[in-house]
C-alpha cells in the first residue's frame, strides 16, 4: 500500500516559565491510504499533540524541534498558513473530542456544513448544495437536521454532525481526537460502527487517537502505543491485543476491565507517568516489571521484530511471552447472617421543578425525573447504579445525600428516616453519608493545601483523632505524608481522587456514594482505584453506592447491580446473575455494547416497534427503542415488577420469556442496519 | 500535561522580575517612585506646605521653586510633595473600605441567591445608576458641615461609591464558584454560609478581586481629585492635588507651572496603577490551569 502520510522523527517541546519540556520525542510512523491507525496512551503522553501536528497545528507555546510530516510528498511543517488552510478540512479533516464545544452554538448545523463545503469549493459537479448536505446527513445516519441548532441535537447526533462536516470534502485523512469519549456506551458503539462503515465506503485513512484500547480494537488496523512522548510499540491491532510485546502495552491491556469476568490482580501498571523522574534510558523503566540494570541507561528505539511490528524494548522477548491469565474466582463470602441494612430507599420520586401554587390548585403535576425507586444497601455491600447519561443516576445520589429534596418517598439510614432537605439533617447523619464526586479537579478546593482539605471535615464533625490520623488515612489510600503540604494542582488526577476518597473515609461514614469517580481517570489509574476501593470495602465494611456507566468496571467489584433507564429501575440483580443472564432487554443492550478486547462485530439491534413512544410517565420508557417490544402494550401500560431469584425485572415480557435470546444475527443485512443507525438515539 | 511544579519563592529575584509582563514592570516602577516621593514628602519639604511668603507670589519657576509660587506666595513644590501621601492614603483607605464592604456583600449575594440576592442587587443597581459625583456630593451634604473636609468623610465617600461596583464583580465570581463541587462537598458537610463563603469561595475569587482592587485604586485619585477640585475634598490649606489644581486654575495663564505639578502627579499615578493592574491581571490570568 502507498504511504499517505509519514511522520519522521518528530520532536516537539512545550515552553513554560520553567523552560522547555520535551513532549514528543522521536516519533515516526506512517499511515497508508485507507488505513486506520490508532494512537493510544495515557493522558499526557503526547498523542493529541502528535495528532494535531498532522493538521499542521500546534499550540502557541509549542515548538517543533526536529521532524517532518510528509503528506503526499509535501512537508506540512514547512507550509505557510494559506497553504495549510487549503489543506485542512479538504484533504485532512478533524473530528474533535467534544462536539458540544466544537459546533458553533448560534449557527444552524446545515449552515456550518455548507460553510465547510463552500470554503473548499468541494461541491461535486452537477449537485446542488442542499442535496449534498442532505446526502451527508444520510451518510452519517441522520435525517435532514440542517435547520436545527446544535443544542437541539443529542451528544451522539452532534458527533455525527461533526463527522459529516469532516467528510464533507472527501478528505484523504481523517484525524479523530477521542471522538467517543464523552458519549454513552451504546452511542459510542454506533459511532464506531458508523466510522467503520464510512471508511469502507469512502476509503479514507484514519488516525484515531484514544485512551481506550477496547474501542480501538473495533476499528484500527494498526496501533501505535505511546508512552511519555515516545512510540513504544507499533503493531497490527490483533497482534498487539493478543500478545503485547512492550511491557507498557502489556500493562495497559491488563488494566482494562473486561466483561469476560476474569480478575487479573497484579497485572496492571504501577506508578504514574512522571515526566520529572525520567531516566536517561528507557522512559518506562521506573514502572517496568521487566526492567534490568541496563534499561536505566540505554535509550530504546523502535526496532522491527517479527510480524510487522516494531517495539522499543530490549527485553521484549520476555514481555511477549504469553502469560497465563490467572483466573481468580472471586470467592463468594456468603455468610449466613445477613448484614444490617444501612440505607433503604422506598418509592422515591424526584423532579427538578417544584410545582407552583397555581399548578397545585389545578392538580397538575410535572413529570418526575426519577420515579418508583426502591433500593436497599447493607453494611459492607457495594450496589452499582448503572445507566446511560441522563438516566437519573446522579439525581438519585443527590436525593440520598440531601441536595435534592424528593417529591415523594422515604430515604432512611439505619432504619431512621432522613429529613428530605440537607439543612434539616443532623451533623451525625451528614457524617454517615459521604459523597465522592466524579471530577477530583473540581471537588478539591484548589486554593487549599491537602492538609487543610483533610483536616476540615475532622474539625467540623468534631472527631477525636490523634496526630497521625491524616498520615494513616493517606497511607490507606496509597499515598504518603509528603502530600499533606501540596496543593491539589500539584497532584495527578488519580492522586487527587485518592485524596477525595481519603477525605470521605476520614470521618468513618456508613455509606459512601461514589458518583462516576473513575470516569475522569486513565485506565491504569482506574484499575488501581478499583483495587483500592475493594480493599477499603473489605477493611471498613462501609456500604457503597457506586454510580457508573461502565458495566465492565462495575462487574469488577459490585455485589449487586441496579440498571436505570430514564429514571426507572429496569432491573436489580446480583452482579454475576446479571452478567450471565441479563433478562431485561435494556441490560442486554448495555452488555452487548460494551466493547471487548477483540473485534466483536457489534451491530446494534433495531427496535421492534420504532415509532411507539411511551406515554410520559405511564408506559415503559424503553418503548420505541426496545428490540423486543411487544406491540403498543409497552408504550401504553406500566410494565409490572417481576421478582427474580435475587432481584427484580420491570418488563412486560414474562420472566420465563425473557432469557430466550433473539440473536442479533438477523440484523446483519444492510437495510436493517441503516434503519438502526438512523433510529439511533 | 505533566505540570512542572516549582515552589514559588517569596523573595525578589531577577529571573522572576524578568518573566513579568512589561506593563507590570513600568507600572511597578512608577508606583514605587510615587511611594518614595510620598514618604519623603510626608517627613520633609523644602518649605512648609502652608508657609506663606516663601518667595514672591506668582514669580514663576526657578531653582528654588521648581513649580513656582502660588497667589499667596506658597511654594507649590512643597505643597505637591506633602500632598502625595495624602492622595495615596485616602485612595488606599477608601478603596479598602469599598473592597471589604463590596466583597462581603457580593460573595454572600452570589452564593446565597434567592430574595437576598434580588434585594441586594436592586439596591446596588440603584446606586450604580447615580453618577458617582452626584452620589458623593449627596453624601457630603448629608454628612453636614461638621464633617465637611474631614479625611474620614472622604474615605467613606470613596468606599460607598466603590462598594456597589465591587459587589457586582464579587457576586459574579461567587455565582460561578458556587457551582463547583468543592462547595457542594462543604455543603454536604453541613458547613455554614459564612464558612463556605470565606473558606471555599473567597480564596478562589481572590484573583478577580485583586485585579478589581487595583483597578478601583487607580481611579480613586481621580475621584478624590475631583472632589477636591469642586471644593468638597480635604479642608484647605492641606494640599491635596485636586484641591491644588482648583486653587491655581485661574493662574493657568499667569503661571501655568503651578497647575502642571499636581496634574502630572495625578496623571502619572493613575497611569502607573493602570499599567500595574493590566500586568497583574495578565499574570494572574496566565496561571497554568491544573489538569490541563
Amino acid at each position: 500500500m502507498k504511504k499517505l502520510i509519514e511522520v519522521r522523527n518528530l520532536n516537539i517541546a512545550y515552553g513554560s516559565a520553567a523552560g522547555w519540556t520535551n513532549v514528543v520525542q522521536g516519533v515516526s510512523f506512517e499511515i497508508a491510504r485507507g488505513e486506520a491507525f490508532g494512537l493510544v496512551g495515557e493522558s499526557g503522553c503526547g498523542k493529541s499533540t502528535v495528532a494535531y501536528r498532522l493538521l499542521g497545528y500546534g499550540t502557541i507555546n509549542s515548538l517543533v524541534q526536529t521532524g517532518e510530516v510528509i503528506f503526499d510528498g509535501i512537508d506540512l511543517l514547512k507550509l505557510d498558513a494559506t497553504a495549510l488552510t487549503r489543506l485542512r478540512g479538504s484533504r485532512i479533516a478533524l473530528v474533535p473530542q467534544n462536539p458540544t464545544t466544537s459546533l458553533s452554538p448560534g449557527m444552524r448545523v446545515g449552515t456550518q456544513i455548507r460553510e465547510m463545503i463552500a470554503t473548499h469549493r468541494a461541491l461535486p459537479p452537477g449537485m446542488a448544495m442542499e442535496t449534498r448536505i442532505v446526502e451527508l446527513f444520510a451518510l452519517v445516519g441522520l435525517p435532514d437536521v440542517g435547520h436545527r441548532y446544535p443544542h437541539e441535537l443529542s451528544g451522539g447526533q452532534q458527533q455525527r454532525v461533526t463527522i459529516a462536516m469532516a467528510v464533507a470534502c472527501n478528505p484523504d485523512l481523517l484525524v479523530l481526537d477521542e471522538p467517543t469519549t464523552g458519549l454513552d456506551v451504546t452511542t459510542q458503539r454506533q459511532i464506531i460502527q458508523l466510522l467503520a462503515d464510512l471508511r469502507a465506503r469512502i476509503g479514507m485513512a484514519m488516525l484515531y487517537v484514544t485512551h481506550d484500547l477496547a474501542l480501538l480494537a473495533q476499528i484500527a488496523d494498526r496501533v501505535g502505543v505511546m508512552y511519555a512522548g515516545q512510540l513504544v510499540e507499533v503493531a497490527p491491532c490483533e497482534t498487539l491485543l493478543a500478545a503485547p510485546a512492550h511491557p507498557y502495552s502489556r500493562g495497559l491491556i491488563a488494566s482494562i476491565p473486561t466483561m469476560d469476568g476474569a480478575a487479573q490482580p497484579g497485572q496492571g501498571l504501577r506508578g504514574v507517568l512522571r515526566r520529572d523522574q525520567m531516566s536517561t534510558g528507557c522512559k518506562f523503566e521506573p514502572r517496568c516489571d521487566f526492567a534490568a540494570a541496563a534499561c536505566r541507561t540505554t535509550p530504546q528505539a523502535l526496532e522491527p521484530v517479527t510480524g510487522a511490528r516494531t517495539v522499543a524494548c530490549m527485553r521484549w522477548r520476555e514481555a511477549v511471552a504469553p502469560h497465563v491469565p490467572v483466573l481468580v474466582k472471586r470467592e463468594d463470602k456468603k455468610t449466613a447472617e445477613v448484614p444490617k441494612r444501612v440505607l433503604s430507599v422506598a418509592d422515591l420520586a424526584l423532579s427538578y421543578t417544584r410545582p407552583s401554587l397555581f399548578d397545585r390548585l389545578l392538580g397538575r403535576s410535572s413529570p418526575a425525573v426519577v420515579r418508583d425507586i426502591d433500593l436497599d444497601l447493607r453494611a459492607g455491600e457495594v450496589v452499582a447504579l448503572v445507566g446511560e447519561s441522563g438516566s437519573g443516576k446522579s439525581t438519585i445520589a443527590r436525593a440520598i445525600s440531601g441536595r435534592l429534596p424528593p417529591r415523594a418517598g422515604i430515604i432512611s439510614l439505619d432504619g431512621a428516616a432522613l429529613a428530605p432537605a440537607l439543612k434539616d439533617r443532623s451533623v451525625e447523619e451528614l457524617r454517615q453519608i459521604q459523597y465522592i464526586f466524579q471530577n477530583p479537579d473540581a471537588s478539591l478546593n484548589p486554593r487549599r493545601r491537602i492538609r487543610a482539605i483533610l483536616a476540615r471535615p475532622v474539625d467540623h464533625f468534631g472527631i477525636e483523632v490523634d496526630d497521625k490520623a491524616l498520615e494513616t488515612v493517606l497511607d490507606n489510600v496509597g499515598l504518603h505524608a509528603g502530600y499533606l503540604d501540596r496543593f491539589p494542582e500539584q497532584l495527578s488526577g488519580g492522586e487527587r481522587q485518592r485524596i477525595a476518597i481519603a477525605r470521605a473515609l476520614l470521618v468513618n461514614p456508613k455509606l459512601l456514594i461514589c458518583d462516576e469517580i473513575l470516569s475522569a481517570l486513565d485506565v491504569s489509574v482506574q484499575a488501581r482505584i478499583v483495587e483500592l476501593l475493594r480493599s477499603l470495602k473489605e477493611k471498613h465494611a462501609v456500604a457503597m453506592l457506586f454510580i457508573s456507566h461502565d458495566l465492565a468496571v462495575v462487574q469488577e467489584f459490585a455485589d449487586r447491580v441496579a440498571v436505570l433507564y430514564r429514571g426507572e429501575l429496569m432491573q436489580l440483580a446480583d452482579t454475576a446473575t446479571l452478567l450471565s443472564e441479563p433478562l431485561h432487554p435494556y441490560t442486554e443492550m448495555l452488555l452487548e455494547a460494551a466493547p471487548s478486547l477483540r473485534k466483536d462485530h457489534y451491530v446494534s439491534r433495531p427496535p421492534a416497534v420504532p415509532n411507539s413512544k411511551a406515554a410520559q410517565g405511564v408506559g415503559c420508557p424503553l418503548a420505541g427503542r426496545c428490540p423486543r417490544q411487544i406491540g403498543s402494550l409497552c408504550a401504553e401500560t406500566r410494565p409490572p415488577l417481576q421478582t427474580t431469584g435475587n432481584g427484580f425485572v420491570r418488563c412486560h415480557l414474562g420472566v420465563e420469556a425473557l432469557p430466550v435470546h433473539s440473536t442479533p444475527t438477523d440484523a446483519r443485512d444492510p437495510s436493517v442496519q441503516k434503519v438502526s443507525s438512523q433510529r439511533s438515539l | 500535561m505533566t505540570s512542572v511544579t516549582s515552589t514559588p519563592s517569596r523573595r525578589f529575584n531577577a529571573a522572576r522580575w524578568r518573566a513579568t509582563p512589561g506593563p507590570f514592570k513600568v507600572g511597578a516602577i512608577i508606583l514605587a517612585a510615587h511611594a518614595l516621593f510620598a514618604i519623603v514628602g510626608a517627613v520633609w519639604t523644602p518649605y512648609g506646605y502652608a508657609e506663606m511668603g516663601a518667595g514672591l507670589p506668582l514669580s514663576g519657576l526657578s531653582w528654588g521653586h521648581p513649580m513656582g509660587l502660588d497667589q499667596i506666595g506658597r511654594d507649590v513644590f512643597s505643597r505637591f510633595m506633602h500632598g502625595a501621601h495624602i492622595v495615596l492614603l485616602l485612595s488606599f483607605a477608601g478603596t479598602i473600605l469599598g473592597m471589604v464592604a463590596g466583597t462581603t456583600l457580593g460573595l454572600l449575594s452570589g452564593y446565597v441567591g434567592g430574595w437576598f440576592d434580588a434585594v441586594t442587587q436592586r439596591v446596588v443597581e440603584a446606586m450604580i445608576s447615580i453618577p458617582f459625583l452626584a452620589l458623593a456630593l449627596v453624601m457630603i451634604i448629608a454628612a453636614g458641615p461638621a464633617l465637611a473636609g474631614a479625611p474620614v468623610l472622604i474615605v467613606f465617600v470613596v468606599g460607598l461609591v466603590y462598594a456597589p461596583r465591587i459587589t457586582r464583580i464579587a457576586r459574579a465570581a461567587a455565582m460561578e464558584i458556587a457551582t463547583r463541587e468543592y462547595v457542594a462537598v462543604a455543603e454536604l458537610r453541613g458547613e455554614g454560609t459564612w464558612s463556605i463563603v470565606f473558606r471555599e469561595i473567597l480564596p478562589n475569587a481572590a484573583n478577580v478581586l485583586l485585579v478589581e482592587f487595583s483597578l478601583r485604586l487607580s481611579y480613586a485619585p481621580i475621584l478624590i481629585g475631583a472632589l477636591g477640585f469642586l471644593g468638597f475634598g480635604i479642608r484647605p490649606p492641606t494640599p491635596e492635588w485636586g484641591l491644588m489644581i482648583s486653587e491655581n486654575r485661574n493662574l493657568l495663564i499667569a503661571s501655568p507651572v503651578t497647575v502642571f505639578g499636581p496634574g502630572l502627579g495625578l496623571a502619572s499615578l493613575v497611569i502607573g496603577f493602570n499599567l500595574f493592574t493590566d500586568g497583574l491581571s495578565r499574570m494572574l490570568g496566565q496561571r497554568p490551569v491544573a489538569g490541563a
